[in-house]
């Protein structure tokens, strides 16, 4: 093959891919990096009305965050511990005892789609009796806060030592849906180990360790 | 750019069709000669560049979308990402040892000795360790067959039920093979089903049998047992040909108790003597004080001659007439002496199947004092429980055809017995044949009905391996396959179709609880029970036995066998393969013997007289056969050169030549050059035991007349001996030889308590500019309590998702363990002395790999820890070039597991490597990582013995201590003082945090201390 042939054929092999490749350009990011990264989820569960409105803590759902290296999505039946009883909107709710007052019957109860959604992960009719043949199966949430591979985190020691999990994961209780605010890249994490050795975190001295092998083993 | 065909230049003829390169250097690319089809490096940059684009630009989004899936009800105590620990008891092999089961959201990834058993006290041996590898074999039977075709249990059951039921009323014979049963339940349920016939008898026999103990004793005390030898309480041990460090019984609770007897740095410092006579070398041999070879014929007469030196010195009339041993009456004496002064605790163990020998090594146990103290038959072992003679009674019965039925029971007669058995023919004449097998075995693979067993991960059983300890066996994962525990099978069939925990609970309620110490609730008793593993009963009641002397008679001469040019065939067990029960665990096959350090295969072992008489050479393929002709089994082996071993030997490892084994043909990384796994059988080495001999009805595994004959091809074996050698090349080897091993004997310790560290350290030109943060993580290794068991080897592999890499990669010194045993033999008289060095990575604190690095992926941590940052790594092998020590191993390839369900087993919490990576011990950081969260998490600084590697978790020996440096009263602070340390090359000043300490034998002041090179 004479070398002009080979230099045309990567040169068309080259843009051909950056054609392919241009529609993604806008997403360009390193490797790894998936700041701002905010996918759709199966049910559309709103922190800002469970975190922020609500005010329910964080490790009320994601209790791992203390005993475990994961903070966990919470099983589906944490959200029945309130879910068993609210099932619809407030208003929804309302509305349907006015009608049924209005029609003086009793008031049905109103489920919402998204709530339904989580009966049927359990199995569960909207009435709360289990479905003939139906299987308990997980909703299927897509994770969003990725960390680059070949990392090894641990949400325990930073729970302990008092690092709020705005500080990570933003002002979650304010987003519709979960946004990963951070780039959580290597460079900012050893960034923050570096000064809160000096700052400390909440006025507690702390000792966040740079070595390699405190993230990667 | 130039194209066109340049003219060629050619300065010789022998240059003219040649490519030859100019000396004074590449010729210039323009000048092309092979036409312009090849790729030139122009060219080449040139598309590495483009693809460099293409990928890079393609690469640079974000990574495919994943999901994060919670239970939808999660179980009550389970938070993902937490191990669960679950304390249950051993199944790899009768001892039945503590352990505790690590889970990881919901698979068992981890086995680790239970700390608080009684037997093992934490320690766990390799083949235990490797039993987690085992539940996740994908050639383990899923469900029942008959004939070899699957069914479901209802029609198996079915089936089964009418033939056995025909049996029950016509009174058919139903034998019940199995080895040693160690559960008292799954016993009791045994006992209930053949009692429901009419001629049903369970017969019991082992592998590796101590049933001429048992029957001694039945003659000397009246009782059939086998007594529990308590090695820490003796003074001076014996052993004749009983490996009890290695594989004899119990070698994790006799390891342990032997290290108790040899505590050099305790309080006082003890140290007992131990003589070893033996025919091939063992790890017990190699840890002995006295090493004695002697012929296998000769042990019988060894143990009549200390009979009659002990009865001497007890003033008992006893004659010996058996004849006189080869062995230097001078030593003989002088074990004798030693023994009887240490009367009330000294021990005499001997592994022979000779009863008559056998009953005068309980003789001497009698004459010495040792019943009660280091012999204890008031509560005796049941980790060995066959019987022979009743084996030798069911082959009669069943070649004669009087046995309707036969179950087998985790025995695998059709691999395990000798030729002279002819189980096979028998077998074929039993009308109905069961097999309980969890995997295919030769035995599975006659059975009319295969009704496959749990895993002991898998299942509830129970164990008293020792009477009055009691112990639960208690499953940690859910079945893998349509598996049913025996004890439930068994009872299914005798009408009980109780779940196996109802069972072994109800037997517990009914035999096990009344029994108990304290408590008055059986609940109670056996939730305790279950959450410890075990618990200590008072042992079932038995008649208290006294010797009874008038059995004791002398041995019968024998003519000498031996024929001109013939050797005795030793038969042994190897630490990894046991009886064969584990040959298709990989990580065991792989594990390099302790003292040939071969992999992946069996071999003749020679002594290098014998070999050099014969002119063979390690790798000299051998045939072996009867030297009177008798019986037709041969061998085909390569030899082994074996330093250390009797002249008169030829040592085999048993437990080799599995049916099934084929399954490693293909192990290991299939390149272009890639060899397969497994010998010319086919198979992983060869199966010996058609070469045990019957004597008087017992299996004899040294008892053989074998002429060797060399068939004229060569085997390269897999060893590992010379691998990663720390010894400098003779050509480069600058001032003296490199000490690496430093032994000395007790009599010198005292005076050499000054400073044994052989060399003075001297001041440094460069700055001590490591910074130190709050804890210095080093290591002491003992080497005197070191057996070289090689447990820590496996439990590291499962710790740190170390691969198996298979046997032609081996050879090519490519083997991925993190921790090796070096093994060195020294030269004491006509025999050798054997060291065992377990080395890995010293983490220097001027590491020779961290100044060649060129990406910075080997760096030093605050805590002494030389960090491996497999992300970083690029591959460039400097470091471990560099290395001296030679631990550092290379990932030639993605080694993937053969067997994809054995992923399974990987350790999430430690990265899997890739291709291209350097990798290393990293002193367990993982563990580190843990213990520091978790007292982080408690607000409490970290405790010495928080962090416990794999290795040092596993040492039945405690020979390795791990902790913080920094601070002074640390285990491993205390031991790194200790009089006897040493550094491996401490002259390059490479300030290793391995301290290992010396080597000390309980031998007279003659002995000088010893270097090794």
């Amino acid at each position: 093959m004479r070398s002009y042939v080979v230099t045309a054929l990567l040169a068309a092999g080259l843009g051909y891919n950056l054609l392919a490749v241009t529609p993604r350009i806008a997403n360009w990011r390193l490797p790894g990096d998936h700041q701002d990264y905010e996918p759709a989820q199966p049910i559309a569960y709103s922190h800002r009305l469970h975190a922020g409105e609500l005010a329910i803590p964080c490790l009320y759902c994601h209790f791992g965050a203390e005993r475990s290296r994961h903070a966990g999505i919470p099983p589906a039946n944490v959200c029945m511990n309130c879910h068993r009883s609210v099932s619809a909107a407030l208003a929804a709710v309302r509305a349907e005892d006015s009608q049924a007052k209005a029609e003086s019957r009793r008031a049905r109860r109103i489920v919402s789609a998204e709530i339904t959604k989580l009966y049927a992960s359990l199995g569960l009719d909207d009435t709360l009796r289990p479905i003939e043949g139906a299987q308990r199966t997980s909703v299927r949430w897509v994770q969003v806060h990725k960390l680059p591979d070949f990392v090894y985190f641990d949400h325990r020691p930073h729970v302990a030592a008092g690092v709020t999990c705005q500080t990570c994961h933003g002002l979650v209780e304010t987003m519709e849906r979960v946004r990963q605010t951070t780039p959580l890249s290597m460079g900012w994490c050893v960034n923050c180990h570096r000064s809160t050795n000096t700052t400390g975190v909440a006025g507690r001295r702390v000792n966040a360790s740079t070595n390699c092998t405190t993230c990667h083993y | 750019m130039a194209t066109e065909p340049t003219r060629r230049h050619w300065r010789a003829p022998e240059e003219r069709h040649r490519n030859v390169p100019s000396p004074d250097g590449p010729t210039d690319s323009s000048a092309s000669d092979a036409g312009a089809t090849s790729f030139r490096r122009r060219g080449f940059l040139k598309a590495a560049g483009f693809s460099l684009m293409a990928a890079a630009s393609a690469s640079c989004e974000r990574a495919p979308e994943r999901l994060a899936l919670p239970f939808p009800d999660e179980p009550e105590g389970v938070t993902p990402g937490r191990a669960m620990w679950y304390a249950s008891t051993c199944g790899a092999c009768e001892a039945g040892c503590g352990i505790l089961v690590k889970v990881r959201d919901g698979r068992p990834i981890k086995v680790e000795g239970n700390p608080d058993h009684p037997l093992n006290r934490g320690g766990l041996c390799a083949a235990g360790q490797a039993a987690v590898l085992g539940l996740y074999d994908g050639q383990r039977y899923t469900g029942p067959r008959r004939a070899g075709q699957p069914i479901s249990w209802t029609e198996i059951d079915s089936d089964l039920g009418t033939r056995l039921a025909a049996l029950r009323a016509s009174g058919g014979a139903v034998r019940l093979l199995s080895r040693t049963v160690s559960s008292p339940a799954l016993q009791a349920t045994i006992d209930r089903f053949l009692a429901g016939f009419a001629d049903g008898r369970h017969v019991t026999y082992d592998a590796l049998p101590a049933s001429a103990i048992l029957d001694a004793h039945a003659r000397t005390h009246g009782r059939r047992v086998l007594p529990r030898y308590r090695l820490d309480s003796a003074t001076v041990v014996v052993g004749i040909d009983a490996d009890f460090l290695g594989t004899w019984v119990s070698p994790v609770e006799h390891t342990r108790a032997y290290r108790a007897g040899r505590t050099l740095d305790g309080t006082p410092p003890r140290c007992s003597y131990h003589a070893q006579f033996e025919g091939r070398l063992s790890i017990t041999g190699s840890k002995a004080d006295r090493r004695l070879r002697v012929a296998p014929d000769d042990e019988p007469l060894v143990i009549e001659q200390l009979a009659a030196r002990v009865a001497t010195r007890a003033g008992v009339a006893f004659d010996a007439r058996g004849g006189v041993p080869a062995v230097d009456s001078r030593e003989l004496d002088e074990v004798a002496s030693r023994l009887w002064t240490a009367r009330g605790s000294s021990l005499v163990l001997a592994g022979t199947p000779d009863v008559a020998a056998q009953v005068l090594v309980n003789f001497v146990n009698h004459l010495l004092g040792n019943y009660g103290t280091t012999v204890d038959i008031a509560r005796p072992s049941r980790q060995r429980l066959g019987d022979d003679l009743a084996l030798g009674r069911c082959l009669r019965e069943m070649r004669d055809g009087a046995v309707a039925a036969l179950v087998v029971l985790g025995a695998n007669p059709a691999y395990d017995l000798p030729a002279e058995f002819g189980f096979d023919a028998a077998a074929a004449k039993v009308g109905l044949k069961i097999s309980l097998a969890p995997a295919p075995d030769e035995t599975s693979a006659q059975a009319d009905y295969v009704c496959p067993d749990h895993h002991a991960f898998e299942s509830w059983s129970d164990a008293e391996p020792v009477a009055g300890l009691a112990a639960v066996v208690q499953p940690a994962v859910r079945p893998l396959g349509s598996t049913r525990a025996a004890i439930e099978t068994l009872s299914v069939w005798s009408g009980d179709a109780r779940p196996a925990r109802e069972l072994v609970q109800s037997h517990w309620e009914r035999e096990v609880f009344p029994r108990r110490l304290s408590g008055n609730v059986f609940e109670a008793f056996w939730d305790r029970t279950v959450h410890d593993g075990f618990v200590e009963v008072a042992p079932s009641s038995a008649p208290s036995a006294s010797f009874d002397v008038s059995v004791v008679t002398p041995l019968t001469p024998t003519p000498r066998r031996r024929l001109a040019d013939s050797l005795t065939l030793v038969l042994h067990a190897n630490v990894a393969m046991m009886d064969g029960r584990h040959a298709h665990n990989p990580w065991l096959q792989e594990l390099p013997d302790p003292v040939s350090k071969v992999t992946w295969d069996n071999h003749a072992s020679l002594a290098p007289a014998t070999a050099a008489r014969l002119g063979l050479a390690s790798g000299d393929v051998v045939r072996i056969a009867d030297a009177n002709g008798a019986g037709s089994a041969e061998l085909t082996l390569p030899v082994h050169v074996q330093p250390g071993q009797h002249e008169g030997v030829l040592a085999v490892a048993l437990g080799y030549g599995r049916a099934g084994t084929e399954r490693f043909t293909d192990i290991g990384p299939q390149w272009i050059g890639a060899q397969p796994g497994v010998g010319a059988t086919g198979r992983v080495g060869v199966n010996a035991a058609p070469l045990l001999s019957v004597r008087d009805e017992r299996v004899h595994s040294a008892a053989r007349c074998v002429t060797v004959r060399p068939i004229g091809s060569r085997h390269e074996l897999a060893t590992t001996q010379q691998h990663h050698s720390l010894v400098e090349p003779h050509d480069v080897s600058s001032a003296g030889t490199r000490p690496l091993v430093v032994e000395t004997s007790l009599s010198l310790l005292g005076s050499a308590e000054a400073d044994a560290s052989p060399v003075e350290r001297h001041a440094s030109l460069w700055p001590n500019d490591h910074p130190m943060g709050a804890h210095r993580w080093g290591m002491v290794i003992d080497l005197t309590a070191c057996t070289g068991c090689s447990a820590c080897v496996v439990a590291c592999q499962a710790e740190n998702n170390i691969p198996v890499v298979g046997r032609d990669e081996v050879r090519r010194h490519r083997e991925m363990h993190w921790m090796r045993i070096d093994r060195y033999y020294s030269d004491a008289g006509d025999d050798v002395d054997v060291v065992h060095q377990p080395m890995l990575c010293q983490q220097c604190e001027n590491a020779p790999c961290e100044s060649v690095c060129p990406v910075l992926a080997t760096v030093h941590s605050d805590e002494g820890l030389n960090e491996q940052v497999y992300n970083r790594c690029v591959g460039t092998r400097y470091c471990a070039n560099n290395c001296a020590y030679k631990v550092r191993r290379f990932n030639w390839f993605t080694y993937a597991h053969p067997d994809e369900r054995a992923n399974l087993v990987l350790n999430p919490d430690v990265t899997v490597r890739t291709r291209g990576v350097m990798e290393k011990c990293s002193f367990c950081v993982q563990r580190i990582q843990e213990a520091r969260i978790v007292s982080k998490g408690l607000g409490q600084p970290m405790k010495d013995g928080a962090v416990r590697t794999a290795c040092e978790q596993s040492c039945p020996a405690g020979a390795i201590v791990f902790g913080d440096l920094n601070d002074p009263a640390s285990r491993v602070s205390v031991l790194a003082r200790s009089g006897r340390r040493f550094r491996v090359l401490e002259e390059l000043d490479l300030r290793p945090s391995v301290t290992y300490l010396s080597v000390v034998r309980n031998r007279a002041a003659s002995a000088t201390e010893e270097r090794h090179d």
